[in-house]
């Protein structure tokens, strides 16, 4: 590679390099599949048995994602070990979940203690709309951004809706906005890593 | 009027791998090695002259207890980049301005 190289072939090299480093696409999917799935599904039993069958104090259900914050971590820290470069979209990502989990649960715990419970639900989908709004926007992957637009309707919604129906709506934004796009990305993540073994 | 080319950039898997190392955060020396497709020796050889001209960092670090080198783009660098991106305009006819 140290022959000489007229200017046209260095314009091209420039660009054909720079593309190679911007199209690696490092997002899995994985995560927004993990905790659509798990969200789903508690969202969706705690609805069944508390508005549907009467039971009482069925918040334990939540109990159910903590296997998934061990998952998290787990893939996280093999990801990391795998990781060979660094690019400024993970990085700002990351910034951007990290903004997430600061946001959910400072904002969980103002309306506990404010004893504002029937807000919750609707705190809870304006902010998930934002980190998949924004990924969305930086991945530039339009289910994302649909999936917080879709988000954000739904909590403006909820102030129609009687609160025991709330869960259902965590249920279709986590469907929308996390397991759909999930299944996307996924998809584009394998395909791209099957082009990278052929090649 | 034609600009000189910096003869550090305008060497095929020199300006391979700045151009990697502009487009991303940090890049671990396997990784510019796998997208140049260069030998370790030759690439090795080529970054230590972006090293020394002051274009790139190079840290040796340890991952899992193996060495790892880790590059990453200086202010110095980025401006050389942008400085033979310009030169290299001015060599192409108009229409590809």
């Amino acid at each position: 590679m140290e022959e000489s190289f007229n200017e046209k072939q260095s314009l091209e090299l420039i660009t054909g390099m720079i593309n190679k480093a911007k199209n690696k696409f490092s997002e899995s999917g994985m995560l927004y599949l993990v905790w659509g799935i798990a969200i789903l599904f508690c969202s969706l039993v705690q609805f069944f048995l508390s508005s549907l069958m009467g039971f009482k104090n069925v918040y334990y259900v939540w109990f159910l994602t903590w296997p998934v914050y061990i998952y998290q971590a787990i893939f996280l820290y093999k990801k990391k070990k795998k990781e060979t470069v660094k690019t400024y979209t993970d990085e700002i990502l990351g910034y951007v979940w990290i903004c997430f989990i600061i946001c959910f649960f400072v904002m969980i715990f103002i309306l506990i203690y404010s004893k504002r419970f029937e807000l919750i639900y609707s705190a809870i989908l304006v902010i998930y709309a934002i980190p998949t709004f924004l990924s969305g926007a930086i991945l530039k992957v339009k289910s994302l951004l649909i999936g917080g637009i879709c988000c954000w309707a739904l909590a403006a919604l909820s102030m129609f809706i009687p609160l025991q129906y709330h869960l259902l709506l965590i249920s279709i934004a986590v469907i929308l906005a996390w397991i759909i796009p999930g299944l996307y990305l996924r998809n584009k993540y394998l395909a791209q890593n099957k082009l990278a073994q052929q090649s | 009027m034609f600009k000189d080319l910096d003869p550090i950039l305008h060497s095929q898997l020199r300006l391979a791998a700045i151009s990697i190392l502009i487009s991303v955060k940090e890049a671990e020396f396997t990784f510019i090695k796998e997208q140049t497709k260069a030998t370790a020796g030759n690439l090795s050889v080529q970054l230590n002259k972006l090293k020394e001209a002051g274009y790139i960092e190079i840290t040796k670090q340890f991952k899992n207890n193996y060495p790892l080198t880790v590059c990453k783009i200086t202010a110095q660098g980025i401006s050389a980049f942008e400085e033979y991106v310009k030169a290299l305009r001015s060599y192409m006819p108009d229409d590809n301005k």
